[in-house]
């Protein structure tokens, strides 16, 4: 298996675009990338591209406008995990040899999807589904839970939000450059009880691209590669097998893989970006993901410990509370984001002397699991 | 004229106490899986036993739902129910005004119309708090 350095880096602004397509958004993307890597469209050999809804052939549809065809192109779908899907895929076909080259993409119109302004389905005869689950309400009863159980406040919750919007600001491209009070996110309108509005993700429409090489490419381009030293992406354990609900037993497992393939530990971490479509989410993976022990995550909150700024930033780059959502481009935005610091080039949001990062992501929700997909990248410099 | 139909055959009966939910039973491990599955996840025997679950549970967390899911209009609750069985279950639960939801609560498991199909009532399970 042969070491992966990632060499471009793109996004397109997320926000509300219900006027923009898959299409051009995904170019926008791309484009950054390849202007970041110094690479020409021509260049790449192989494309893993990612979306939900709109639109089939996703690679193709995107990359024919810019020049590419007769390449290798794998479409794939992971609910929110389908944009580290696609990254893992690409790292593989280099890994292994197949190619030199290759560029992941991540895209999302969701303002124009069938689930617009709706809460996220589960399968259509899901028994969990058919029964009033949705993937909010889902979290809601890990946040209960989480307040009855363990300790946490409302206010907690709410801190989450606020520091995520805070890194929003710092952000040009998040979709909320606005800062929050703890007020202004409990006040906001209720969800499933105890999540409201400012705690959920929003709908946002974006893409986000990664280029990654082999590591003969990389050093033409570069004296300080940044590389993928640890991947990992597993289904969902069923719940049934869930000691305890809040405590991700697949999240538990991808990490350990990771950390393992890295050869590094959480104590490693410079920075960390996670799936935070629910702000009281974020506290169960710092624990989930190993950053602090099981239980002491109310506490790396109270300390403020993961702000930009603190021990270990969590979300610099607003996550998807602030940033967004744009379901298959977050997997790749988020690896995109850790490649920033560890470049020393995130601008305003930057972790000081960033060297190893984490990137987490996981997707969808289907009745017996604990959900769909977990994925975890930790790259260094 | 209306008819009721199960929203999942094979999942609750009326006992003489009360309804019941139907799981099933590993013939070999033991473990217990609602709803009921079509061989044991954990040893892949195919011999499965049918089991009546208890009537009543504690309840391990819960939420009040603002927005639409697919069968239910806002508000309506949703949890999952420890039960002696050794699992959880999830289902509707049916909000109660002076018994709000606290998790350990006991639950009991009541069965009703959960939604309309048409001219048809489908029914199905619900926990109450006791």
């Amino acid at each position: 298996m042969r070491e992966v350095a990632v060499i471009g880096v793109g996004q397109s602004t997320f926000g509300k675009f219900p006027q923009k397509t898959v299409v051009e958004m995904g170019c926008e993307a791309v484009i950054a990338a390849l202007q970041d890597a110094a690479l020409r469209a021509k260049d790449i050999q192989v494309a893993y591209a990612s979306r939900m809804y709109d639109c089939w052939v996703t690679g193709q549809s995107i990359l024919s406008e810019l020049g590419v065809s007769t390449i290798e192109m794998v479409n794939v779908e992971n609910a929110c995990c389908g944009g580290t899907t696609a990254v893992r895929g690409v790292w593989k076909e280099i890994a292994d040899g197949h190619y030199d080259i290759g560029i992941a993409i991540g895209v999302e119109s969701m303002t124009t999807s069938p689930i617009a302004r709706k809460l996220i389905p589960p399968p259509k005869e899901d028994f969990e589904g058919q029964l009033g689950a949705t993937m909010p309400g889902m979290f809601a009863i890990l946040a209960r839970r989480q307040i009855e159980k363990f300790g946490a406040t409302v206010e907690d919750f709410a801190s989450i939000s606020v520091k995520n919007h805070h890194n929003g600001c710092l952000n040009p491209f998040a979709q909320y450059k606005k800062e929050f009070t703890v007020e202004d996110v409990l006040k906001s309108r209720m969800v499933c009880d105890p999540i409201t509005l400012f705690q959920t993700c929003p709908n946002t429409d974006g893409a986000a691209a990664v280029i990654l090489c082999s590591m003969d490419v990389a050093r033409k381009h570069t004296t300080k590669p940044v590389k993928i030293i640890g991947s990992a992406l597993l289904s969902g354990e069923y719940k049934y097998r869930q000691e305890e609900i809040t405590v991700s037993l697949l999240a538990r497992k991808t990490a350990k893989m990771a950390y393992e393939m890295a050869g590094v530990g959480p104590e490693d971490l410079d920075l960390v970006e996670l799936h935070d479509a629910f702000a009281n989410e974020e506290i169960l993976r710092y624990e989930d993901l190993g950053l602090c022990k099981t239980g002491e995550g109310l506490r790396m909150v109270r300390d403020k410990a993961t702000w930009v700024g603190g021990k270990l930033p969590v979300n610099p780059s607003g996550g998807l509370l602030a940033l967004g959502h744009p379901l298959s481009a977050s997997g790749v935005r988020n690896i995109g984001e850790i490649v920033w610091h560890l470049r020393d080039q995130a601008g305003a949001r930057q972790t000081p002397n960033a060297k190893i990062g984490l990137a987490h992501m996981l997707g969808g929700v289907v009745g017996s699991l604990e959900a769909g997909a977990c994925g975890i990248h930790i790259l260094a410099r | 004229m209306a008819e009721k139909i199960a929203f999942r055959e094979g999942c609750f009966t009326e006992g003489a106490d009360g309804p019941i939910l139907l799981g099933n039973k590993c013939g070999k491990c033991g473990q217990v899986f609602f709803p009921k599955v079509n061989f044991c996840f954990d040893c892949l025997n195919e011999e499965m036993e049918e089991v009546k679950l208890s009537r009543q549970g504690s309840l391990c967390s819960y939420s009040t739902c603002y927005m639409p899911s697919i069968h239910f209009e806002p508000p309506y609750a949703i949890g999952y129910v420890d039960m002696p069985e050794g699992i959880r279950v999830f289902g509707p639960l049916k909000i109660v005004e002076n018994k709000p939801f606290k998790v350990g609560m006991m639950m009991k498991v009541v069965i009703e119309k959960l939604w309309q199909e048409g001219d048809n009532d489908v029914i199905g399970y619900k926990f109450e708090p006791q």
